[in-house]
């Protein structure tokens, strides 16, 4: 019943040559069908985390494990596996939206995909067709993520990596992220999210996980924080403020 | 995956305006020099010819081959040079004929009009040299650091892409991106060339073709270059001031002053030096003559034409007698001269040779007939026409022409000489040299290039195989 | 403001790693080329004084006047440590005998080709060519760099007037440019006056005013790159069309002017040249043979029928006499010869100049080529070196063989050989009588045609003006542009 960890860090920690601890010992799992939303400061350790499991950088301790392959060890296996989306989606700005959709799917290793394929995968983001072959130039935030996310459907990869997913996005657009990020979580994909949107986060996730200097403070499920502000856990466990005076 | 990544670079960079922009600007330039360079052909064709009939006028009329005087041959264009100006417009290209002695080199283009000194010609070289390294430079410079600042490179590599696949891509995309469509306008200006009266031998449309072909290393080595150095920065901006000042250096700079410190570190007999030392031995020489001339009692005195016919042979005698002493003296003096010069030269250029735009200018100007070799080239020709001419005057008059004074004495009698026929006059053409001749020359400039080529393309790799792709 | 912004500007350029690189980079190569070219002097000075050591050696060893030859030696100009300009391609020195014409031969590059392959390193060329390029490099982002950052709209939403803004733009950028010119120029002008290199009070003024030249020259650049900046939303695209118009300006524009003055105004060449003139010569002198074979037929008339005694003294009495009129007919020639050389010279002459007008009008479309122009202008090592010299040295020909012709009537030797054939008398051959070596102590020396301050200077200040204008001109267009810019 339960499924392997498809997303799992086991006792994972990154220390840098000038000494700084980015990460101490973290260990989560994300399972297929489960959104992980990963709550932090600037320089808990979000973006050092997802790096890891990219394998942009190594783990001085620890492994990264992408559906039980150990990312460090076996690089091009474990990417496989993996659909990524950054903060600021940026592309190639004098390639259409196809294009790049087209270039970065052939890219994952998936054979040549149809322009119907395609066209759908930018659609279910909610792209308006006019825009899928216009150049990514004229693209604002929004539709970038969009082109973004499109690319991470197209890869069809069992885990999804999000940097900052909704960072800039309006609340029409925030809003439609989410409905698409709960039904890519009911297909069955693990999600990692890091991010600092605490109201988003506690839409969408099943697990929220709080990070602070490097390590997992506090991790809960959606359920078990059903009633609580989680503005005041999140503040409650930084730092190590006792919370506002009430 | 390879294919696919060169597939990416090729649209990427072609759908630019960046690209657009300088290759139209390239493209121009290079139809400029081909259609500049027929043109110059053209005139300089016209010149010659121009001189060449002159310097028959002058002889028209006479009557006696021996009273040819200033017979003057010229350094017949070469349709390459056009292309790849090389020395050509620095070396003398008049030289006088007397049928013995030394030939010196007059009237260098440069010399002449010194207006083309001082901006100099825009030559299919030039553009190679330094607009398509620049070009090179721009493409090349946010290679790397480019798709870092704009994220792709993170995408690209969240995805099971060898690192190795992607620079290989990169390189290989780049290359065809920008190599193969200069290689439209290249095409046209041959045409042009042709179009324009230019008539190039087979051989020198291959030799052409080699000189296209290093200049695309050429533009191959600064383009893995610049993308080595790409892989090396986390700003763009950074890896172009890197770029700009190896620019600077290889291109502006190091040929130049390498030749000119280590130029001057070799010593060369002076020039002035060794013409005083044969001017004296000529006075010398011709003092000795004077007084046997003086001293000369003819043995029959009883006609006065068989005296003067003595007197001829005589000074014929004496003539060749010196001018053998002087050849030898001064062939001394010139090959100690060539020599060092030849020790100069390589060593100056050895060291020059450090950038690669020394190589591509050596290379190009070697497959082009317009090197330094091209000096001794045509001295050489021209000492061989010298032994014809000789002979042909030998034949015409029953003496050896050049050296001193000649002595021809006219007898009045009223008889009507016949001029000469200047067509017989043996012509000068400058003989081409052909593929075989300047291939052992060209080719280890060439292999430096291609060695450039490989050692950018493997330092980009190191380079990039440490590069953080965060 | 103005000072704020300047600061800030100041600030920011002398902390990116722009400055550092084209300090460093400007330092070297200025030095350098100064060291080259103070080298490349002193052994063209050396090779001068040899060249006179020479010339005084081989006069002294000549023995007849008749014949009398030496050379001239073009003298190097100071001003070449930092302009060699067309030195190296212009001959250094002529024959000067009483046959030949004027010609300067055996340039520096025909005698020593490996150097013509790539040319010298100047302190000109520094300018031109590097520091217009850095220029480019600092400015090409100065307005639409500030603007994607958001810091222009930042600016401007407070009080700062645009022009207050443009200008302290352009002035910190061009303080910044002018600090990789000035410091190493000075280290530069410390070598020249450690070396001991005799520039003079004029050579001096010649330099203050090269450095005027650089200085309006480098504004251009500023100014262009500023202009472009503020014309284009991106500085990606900026940065490309400053390179282009760089690429056009500097090295494109120059070089087409002068080929295509070439093609319209084409010159003869001077193979042709001489040929037109031995063919005159040729003639000239073939009418004078005739002419001297009918005045010996004369001469032999009066002689038949005398005894052998009696005609050996009539010929006697009459050689004087026969000598002075076969020299003036044959003076009479040669002047004829040379009159024609003069014309032929002079209407050459007058093409080579219209053919240096065209191009550099039409060249001056560029800074750089004006720059150019100014620069060996002021060095005296420009188009006019090898016209100024042949001129001068042609009077020194005239001078020369003058003095040779009346020494030789004075020594009493006669001109040329003497052949002598008679049936009777049989076969008499005289060469000119030795004297043994001449006493060539008043022989006139080689006055070489020194720069004269005024001319230059005027002259120079024609392209300088013009550079500055442009320079000027620039400055206000950038303005104009900036006034119209979008902030946002």
């Amino acid at each position: 019943m339960d499924k392997a960890p498809m997303i799992e860090a086991i006792g994972l920690s990154k220390k840098y040559e000038d000494g700084v601890l980015a990460l101490d010992n973290l260990s989560f799992a994300v399972r297929p069908g489960e959104v992980y939303a990963m709550l932090g400061g600037n320089g808990a350790g979000k973006t050092t985390t997802i790096n890891l499991f990219l394998n942009f950088i190594e783990p001085t301790a620890g492994e990264a494990r992408i559906d039980g392959i150990v990312t460090h060890r076996d690089p091009l296996a474990a990417k496989a596996r993996v659909a990524y989306v950054s903060e600021n989606v940026m592309l190639y700005p004098n390639f259409t939206a196809m294009q790049n959709l087209e270039y970065f799917t052939r890219l994952s290793g998936r054979p040549a995909p149809t322009p119907e394929a395609l066209h759908r995968a930018l659609l279910r983001t909610g792209l308006a067709e006019e825009a899928h072959h216009k150049r990514l130039r004229g693209f604002s935030k929004g539709m970038r993520q969009k082109c973004g996310i499109a690319i991470a459907i197209m890869k069809n990869a069992p885990a999804i990596l999000l940097d900052e997913p909704t960072s800039g996005l309006d609340p029409q657009a925030g809003f439609e992220f989410i409905a698409l990020l709960k039904s890519l979580r009911d297909e069955g994909k693990a999600v990692l999210m890091s991010t600092h949107d605490i109201f988003r986060a506690k839409e969408a996730a099943d697990t929220i996980g709080i990070m602070d200097r490097g390590r997992l403070v506090m991790q809960r499920t959606a359920g078990e924080l059903a009633g609580e502000d989680l503005e005041r856990v999140y503040m409650q466990h930084i730092a190590g403020h006792d919370g506002l005076a009430a | 995956m390879l294919k696919l990544v060169i597939q990416k670079e090729l649209r990427d960079i072609l759908t630019s305006t960046k690209f657009i922009v300088s290759f139209v600007s390239c493209a121009l330039l290079i139809l400029l020099a081909f259609a500049m360079g027929a043109a110059g052909y053209r005139a300089d064709v016209a010149r010659v010819e121009a001189a060449r009939r002159e310097n028959l006028k002058q002889m028209e009329g006479l009557t006696d081959w021996m009273m040819v005087r200033n017979n003057r041959i010229f350094l017949t264009p070469q349709p390459l040079a056009s292309l790849v100006a090389g020395v050509s417009d620095d070396i003398g290209r008049t030289m006088e004929v007397r049928g013995r002695g030394e030939m010196p080199q007059e009237d260098t283009r440069y010399g002449e009009e010194p207006v083309f000194a001082m901006f100099r010609f825009l030559d299919l070289e030039f553009i190679f040299q330094t607009v398509l390294s620049l070009f090179a430079i721009v493409f090349a410079f946010d290679a790397v650091s480019g798709e870092k600042e704009r994220g792709t490179l993170r995408l690209s590599f969240a995805n099971p892409l060898p690192r190795a696949t992607f620079m290989a891509g990169k390189l290989a995309g780049s290359f065809l991106a920008l190599a193969v469509p200069l290689l439209v306008p290249i095409l046209i200006g041959c045409a042009v060339f042709t179009l324009m009266g230019v008539p190039l031998t087979t051989d020198e449309w291959m030799r052409l073709a080699l000189i296209i072909g290093s200049g695309l290393l050429y533009f191959g080595a600064f383009l893995a270059l610049g993308i080595a150095v790409s892989a090396m920065t986390r700003s763009s901006s950074t890896s172009f001031l890197a770029l700009l000042v190896i620019w600077i250096f290889a291109v502006l700079i190091i040929p130049r002053s390498a030749i000119l410190i280590a130029g001057r570190a070799v010593d060369v007999p002076s020039l002035d030096d060794i013409n005083a030392k044969k001017f004296r031995y000529a006075e010398q020489l011709f003092a000795e003559d004077r007084a046997a001339m003086n001293a000369f009692s003819p043995a029959d005195r009883s006609d006065p034409r068989k005296m003067i016919e003595e007197f001829q042979k005589f000074m014929g005698n004496i003539n060749d007698a010196r001018q053998k002493k002087m050849d030898e003296f001064s062939s001394r003096l010139n090959e100690e001269r060539a020599n060092a010069q030849g020790v100069q030269s390589s060593v100056a250029l050895g060291i020059a040779r450090i950038s690669p735009a020394t190589c591509f200018t050596l290379a190009a100007s070697a497959l082009a007939g317009t090197s330094l070799a091209l000096q001794d080239r045509y001295i050489a020709q021209a000492r061989a026409y010298q032994v014809s001419f000789a002979k042909f005057i030998l034949g015409k008059t029953g003496i050896n022409p050049g050296g001193g004074m000649v002595f021809r004495m006219r007898i009045g009698d009223g008889e009507q000489e016949k001029p000469i026929d200047t067509h017989e006059l043996p012509a000068f053409e400058y003989r081409r040299p052909v593929l075989a001749d300047v291939l052992p020359a060209a080719l280890p400039d060439a292999g430096v290039l291609a060695a450039c080529v490989f050692l950018f393309f493997a330092v980009a790799h190191v380079a990039f195989r440490r590069y953080d792709l965060r | 403001m103005f000072g704020t912004v300047l600061v800030k500007e100041l600030r920011a350029v002398l902390l990116s790693p722009k400055f550092p690189a084209t300090f460093a980079v400007c330092s070297l190569l200025i030095v350098l080329s100064v060291f080259i070219g103070i080298r490349e002097f002193r052994g063209a000075a050396a090779r001068y004084a040899e060249g006179l050591e020479l010339a005084a050696q081989t006069l002294r060893t000549q023995s007849t006047w008749m014949n009398l030859s030496t050379t001239a030696y073009r003298k190097p100009d100071p001003m070449q440590v930092f302009v060699p300009g067309v030195d190296g391609d212009v001959g250094r020195l002529s024959p000067i005998t009483g046959t030949e014409d004027v010609k300067l031969t055996n340039s520096r590059y025909a005698d020593d080709p490996l150097f013509a392959l790539f040319r010298s390193i100047d302190c000109a060329f520094v300018v031109q060519v590097v520091l217009s390029l850095f220029a480019i490099l600092f400015t090409y982002n100065a307005v639409n760099g500030e603007r994607e950052s958001g810091t222009l709209q930042l600016t401007f939403a407070g009080a700062v007037p645009r022009t207050t803004y443009i200008l302290a733009k352009i002035a910190g950028a061009w303080i910044a440019l002018a600090i990789p010119l000035i410091v190493p120029v000075l280290l530069g002008i410390l070598l020249v006056v450690v070396y001991g290199v005799p520039l003079g009070a004029g050579g001096w003024a010649r330099c203050g005013l090269f450095m005027l030249a650089s200085l309006f020259y480098f504004t251009f650049f500023v100014a262009l790159g500023v202009l472009i900046s503020a014309l284009t939303r991106r500085p990606a695209m900026s940065f490309l069309a400053a390179l282009a118009a760089w690429v056009v300006l500097v090295l494109i524009v120059p070089r087409i002017a002068v080929m295509a003055a070439g093609t319209l105004r084409p010159v003869p060449s001077v193979a042709e040249t001489e040929g037109w003139i031995d063919a005159f010569a040729k003639d000239r002198m073939d009418e004078q043979m005739k002419a001297l074979g009918a005045r010996w037929q004369e001469r032999q008339a009066p002689m038949q029928g005398m005894s052998p005694e009696a005609r050996q003294a009539y010929q006697q009495s009459k050689q004087q006499e026969w000598a002075n009129e076969d020299d003036a007919a044959r003076q009479e020639v040669q002047k004829e010869i040379d009159a024609y050389r003069v014309r032929v010279n002079e209407e050459q002459g007058n093409r080579v100049a219209d053919q240096e007008r065209l191009a550099f009008a039409l060249a001056r479309f560029s800074p750089a080529s004006a720059y150019q122009i100014a620069a060996m202008t002021l060095a005296g090592t420009g188009v006019s070196l090898k016209a100024t010299n042949e001129a001068a040295m042609r009077e020194y020909r005239r001078a020369f063989t003058q003095y040779a012709a009346g020494k030789q009537k004075e020594s009493g030797t006669q001109a040329g050989f003497r052949i002598t054939v008679d049936s009777q008398t049989g076969f008499h051959f005289s060469a000119p009588r030795e004297r043994g070596t001449l006493d060539v102590s008043g022989v006139p020396a080689f006055a070489p045609p020194g720069v004269k301050l005024s001319e230059v200077v005027s002259s120079a200040l024609i392209d300088t003006g013009l550079i500055a204008v442009l320079a000027l001109l620039a400055c206000a267009a950038a303005l104009a542009a900036f006034l119209r810019y979008d902030v946002r």
